[in-house]
C-alpha cells in the first residue's frame, strides 16, 4: 500500500440506485496524485468528478475498490485532520465572523481554536482579508467569501487539499485573479491538491496534471501533463502554447 | 426605497388617524346599536375610572400566560429536537400533535377546571396554545439546514451530533423565534379562554364576563383594548428579537438542496400500520393516563371508556345522545356557513390584490394587526354590538376565518416569482387572464392551508358565541352541563369537539393532497 502524502483511488466503483434506473457514477476509477502535486479533475456535468472527490473525503460510500488519502482510508484521514476542503459555495456559517468560520474545522476536530489564533490571523492575511476578521459573511462580497473558505481549508495545515469548483460562482475576471492567488497560497502550503472544475483554462493554469473524465459511466479517459513553469503569471493566459494545450484537452473532452 | 416606505408609513398613519376619528364620531353619536360602540375617549375615561380594578386582573392573566408560554415552549422545543432526531417519534405522536393543534380551548377549559386546581387550568391552556406553533417551527428550522455547511463539518470527520450542534441548532433559531412570535399572543388567548370557562376571581377574561351583564360598553371595550395590548406587546417583543437576529443568520447564498423532513426510507407495511394505529390511539392513552395520574374520582373525571359508557351503555344514554345530536345540528351548519363565507371573501380579495394594489397596501397592515389580537376573546364586544342572535355567531366565525386566511393567501401570492408574472404580461395578457393563469393557481395551495388552519378557530368561535351569547348548540350544552354538574356531558362535548376538529382537519388534508397532487403542486405548512 502507498504510505505517502498523496491521493490514491484504485478501481473505485459507485452506482446510485434510483427507482427503475441505476446511474453508474464511477466505473473502475483510478487516480494517483503524487505528494506535492496539483491535479485538476475535469469533465462534463454528471461525469462523477464531484462524486470522486466526495468519496475521497469520506462524504460518500463506494461500492468497491480502494481509497487511500495520505496512506489512510478517507474517514481516518479526515478525522486526523490531514485534509482540507473548499466547496463550490463558500458554505460559511452566516452567524459566525470570518475568524470563527476559519476556525470551524479546528472545532470539529476537537482542537482548541484559541491556540491557533496566530495561524488564523496569518491565513486571513494570506488570503487578503486582514481587517475583516470580525465581519460576518453577509457583509462580504462573493469573492471575499470564497477567500474565507480557502483560508478555512488551510487552517489545519492539510497535507491534502480538496477543492470542488471553488470559484464556480465567480465571474471570469474575478476567477482569474483568484487562480493566481490560489497558486501563490498553494505554493506556500506545499500540499497535495485536487481541484474539481469544468473550466479548461482554470485547469491548465493551475495544475501539473489534468485528468479528463467522461460520463455514462463516469470514468477517466486521459491524463495530460501541463509542463509550464511555476509560478505561472497572467501572461500565460495569452500564450499560444497555453491555447494549444487547452484545445487538446477540449478535443479529449468532446471526442475521447 | 426608504422614501417609498416612509411614504407608505405616513399613509398608514394617516389611515389610522382617519379610522380613529371616525370611531370617535360614531361612538360619541351612539350610532351603533344604541351606544354599543363608545368613542375612544369615552373608553379611555372609563379605563381611568376603573384603574384600581386592572392590576389584579392583568396580573392574573399575564401570570398564567407567561407561565404557560414558558412551559409550553420548553416542551415544544424539546419535542421538536426529539422529533428531528427520531422521525418515527414524530409519526407516532402525529395524532396527539394534531389534536393539540385542533382542540377548541373553550371545550376543554371546563374539564381542566374539573381535574386541576388553582392557576393550573389557565397555565395548561396557555401552554397548549403555544405548543404546536413552536414545535412545528422547531422541526422546520432544524430540518431545513444548509447541507453545504453540514458537508464542511462532515468533511472533517464531524458526526451527526456535531452537525446538529454547529450548524442546525443555531440555524433553527430564526424559525423558532418566529414561532415564539406567533405563539406569544396564543398564550394570552389561551389564558383568557380558560378564564371564560373556569370562573375564579381574577383575570381579564373573568372581568370581561363579569362586566358583560352590566351594560357598560365603555368598560367592556376598555378590557378588550387592554387584552389586545398585552397580546400585541408579547408579539412585538419577539418580533424585535427575531428582527435583530435574522440579519446575521440568513444564508448569504441560496442553497437549492433543501433536505426533507423525516428519514424518507420506506418502512415495511406492517410497521407503518403499527405506527399509524399507535398515532391514532396515543391521544386516548394520554387522556386515560392524565385522569389516572391526577387521581380525580371517576364520577367527575371520565376516561375514554367513561365517555363511551355515558353515550351508549347507561340508562340515560338515549337522552344524552339526543341532546348532543341536537346541539351538533345547531353548531355544524353555522360553522360551515361562517367558514365558507370567511374563506371565499379572503380568497376573492387576495387574488384581486393585483387589480387593486392600493387597497391591499392599506388593508394588509390592519389584517396583520388582527393576527396578534385575541379575536375570539373579544366575542363579548361583538355580542354588545350584534345582540344575542345568530348573526353574532356568523360574524365571529367570519372574522376568525377571514383574517388569517387573507394574510396567508396574500403572502402566498406574493411568493410567485416576478418572472412568472411577467411572462403573461409580456404576451399582452389582460388582468383577468393573468388572474386565471397565475394568481388563482398560485393561491390554491394557500387556500387549502388556510382552510386547515381556520377549521379549529371557526369551531372555537362558534362555541364561544354559543356559550356566551346565543344559548344554542355545543357551546351552550357545555355551559349548561357545567351548571347541572352533568360531568359525563362535559367530557363528551370536549371529546366530540376535539374529534370533530381533527376529523375536519384530516378531511381537508385528504382533499388537499388529492387535488394538489393532481395539479402537480406541493402542500404548504
Amino acid at each position: 500500500m502507498h504510505h505517502d502524502q498523496g491521493i490514491h483511488l484504485r478501481a473505485v466503483c459507485k452506482t446510485y440506485r434510483g427507482r427503475g434506473a441505476d446511474v453508474e457514477a464511477l466505473r473502475d476509477m483510478d487516480l494517483d496524485c503524487a505528494p506535492g502535486s496539483f491535479t485538476a479533475l475535469i469533465g462534463p456535468s454528471g461525469c462523477g468528478k464531484s462524486t470522486a472527490m466526495r468519496i475521497a473525503l469520506g462524504l460518500e460510500d463506494y461500492d468497491s475498490g480502494d481509497v487511500r488519502i495520505a496512506g489512510q482510508p478517507p474517514a481516518a484521514a479526515t478525522a486526523a485532520g490531514v485534509t482540507g476542503v473548499a466547496f463550490q459555495d463558500a458554505a460559511l456559517l452566516p452567524w459566525r465572523s470570518v475568524a470563527r468560520n476559519v476556525s470551524l474545522p479546528l472545532e470539529v476536530l476537537g482542537r482548541d481554536p484559541a491556540k491557533y489564533s496566530h495561524e488564523i490571523a496569518k491565513l486571513i492575511e494570506l488570503v487578503g482579508l486582514k481587517g475583516y476578521e470580525n465581519s460576518l459573511p453577509g457583509q462580504l462580497s462573493g469573492g471575499m467569501r470564497q477567500r474565507v473558505s480557502i483560508a478555512r481549508s488551510l487552517i489545519t495545515a492539510p497535507e491534502v487539499l480538496f477543492m470542488d469548483e471553488p470559484f464556480g460562482a465567480l465571474d471570469q475576471i474575478r476567477r482569474r485573479q483568484m487562480n493566481i492567488e490560489l497558486q501563490r497560497i498553494w505554493l506556500e502550503s506545499k500540499s497535495t491538491a485536487l481541484l474539481v472544475t469544468h473550466g479548461i483554462d482554470e485547469a491548465v493554469f493551475l495544475a501539473d496534471y489534468v485528468v479528463v473524465m467522461h460520463a455514462n459511466p463516469g470514468r477517466v479517459v486521459d491524463i495530460i501533463l501541463v509542463p509550464f513553469e511555476r509560478p505561472r503569471r497572467n501572461e500565460l493566459y495569452s500564450a499560444p502554447e497555453f491555447h494549444t494545450l487547452c484545445d487538446k484537452i477540449a478535443t479529449v473532452l468532446h471526442d475521447g | 426605497m426608504t422614501g417609498r416606505t416612509g411614504f407608505l408609513r405616513s399613509r398608514t398613519l394617516l389611515n389610522l388617524a382617519i379610522l380613529l376619528l371616525v370611531w370617535e364620531i360614531v361612538g360619541r353619536m351612539d350610532w351603533i346599536a344604541g351606544g354599543a360602540l363608545p368613542g375612544l375617549s369615552e373608553i379611555l375615561v372609563r379605563l381611568w375610572i376603573d384603574r384600581a380594578d386592572y392590576p389584579g386582573h392583568v396580573g392574573a392573566t399575564v401570570y398564567a400566560s407567561v407561565m404557560g408560554f414558558l412551559i409550553g415552549n420548553v416542551v415544544a422545543v424539546g419535542a421538536g429536537i426529539l422529533f428531528v432526531l427520531f422521525p418515527t417519534l414524530l409519526r407516532l405522536t402525529r395524532g396527539f400533535n394534531i389534536a393539540v393543534f385542533a382542540l377548541p380551548p373553550i371545550a376543554i377549559a371546563p374539564i381542566l377546571v374539573l381535574t386541576l386546581s388553582g392557576m393550573a387550568p389557565r397555565v395548561t391552556l396557555a401552554a397548549l396554545g403555544v405548543y404546536f406553533v413552536t414545535m412545528s417551527a422547531t422541526v422546520v428550522g432544524l430540518s431545513q439546514f444548509d447541507t453545504r455547511a453540514a458537508d464542511v463539518v462532515r468533511a472533517y470527520g464531524g458526526k451527526d451530533w456535531l452537525v446538529m450542534k454547529l450548524v442546525r441548532l443555531r440555524g433553527a433559531v430564526p424559525d423558532i423565534l418566529s414561532g415564539l412570535r406567533i405563539a406569544a399572543p396564543n398564550a394570552v388567548l389561551g389564558a383568557i379562554l380558560a378564564e371564560f370557562g373556569g370562573g375564579g376571581r381574577w383575570g381579564l377574561g373573568t372581568y370581561l364576563l363579569g362586566s358583560l351583564g352590566r351594560g357598560e360598553p365603555a368598560r367592556l371595550w376598555g378590557i378588550g383594548l387592554v387584552a389586545t395590548l398585552i397580546a400585541g406587546l408579547s408579539y412585538l417583543v419577539f418580533a424585535v428579537i427575531s428582527a435583530r437576529t435574522l440579519g446575521s443568520t440568513r444564508s448569504v447564498t441560496l442553497n437549492t438542496a433543501i433536505p426533507g423532513v423525516g428519514d424518507g426510507t420506506a418502512k415495511p407495511l406492517p410497521l407503518r400500520m403499527a405506527i399509524f394505529a399507535g398515532a391514532a390511539l396515543l391521544p386516548f392513552v394520554l387522556w386515560w393516563a392524565f385522569i389516572k395520574l391526577t387521581g380525580v374520582p371517576d364520577l367527575i373525571a371520565k376516561t375514554p371508556f367513561g365517555v363511551v359508557d355515558y353515550l351508549f351503555l347507561s340508562d340515560t344514554s338515549p337522552a344524552a345522545r339526543e341532546k348532543l345530536l341536537a346541539a351538533l345540528a345547531q353548531t355544524l351548519p353555522i360553522t360551515a356557513v361562517g367558514m365558507i363565507a370567511g374563506l371565499s371573501f379572503a380568497f376573492l380579495l387576495a387574488i384581486s390584490a393585483r387589480m387593486f394594489p392600493g387597497f391591499i397596501k392599506t388593508f394588509m397592515p390592519v389584517a396583520l394587526v388582527t393576527q396578534t389580537m385575541p379575536l375570539v376573546a373579544l366575542t363579548p364586544l361583538l355580542v354588545l354590538i350584534l345582540g344575542r342572535g345568530t348573526s353574532v355567531t356568523l360574524w365571529i366565525t367570519i372574522s376568525v376565518t377571514f383574517f388569517p386566511a387573507f394574510v396567508l393567501l396574500v403572502q402566498g401570492i406574493q411568493r410567485v416569482p416576478q418572472s412568472v408574472l411577467d411572462l403573461p404580461r409580456a404576451y399582452g395578457a389582460s388582468a383577468w387572464q393573468e388572474l386565471r393563469m397565475v394568481s388563482i393557481p398560485a393561491a390554491l395551495p394557500y387556500l387549502f392551508a388556510a382552510t386547515r388552519l381556520t377549521v379549529p378557530r371557526a369551531l372555537l368561535g362558534v362555541m364561544i358565541a354559543e356559550w356566551l351569547a346565543t344559548g344554542t348548540g355545543l357551546g351552550n350544552l357545555l355551559n349548561q352541563s357545567r351548571g347541572y354538574l352533568d360531568y359525563g356531558m362535559i367530557w363528551t362535548v370536549a371529546a366530540v369537539s376535539v374529534c370533530l376538529s381533527v376529523a375536519f382537519y384530516y378531511a381537508i388534508l385528504f382533499v388537499e393532497r388529492r387535488t394538489l397532487t393532481h395539479l402537480g403542486m406541493q402542500t404548504v405548512e
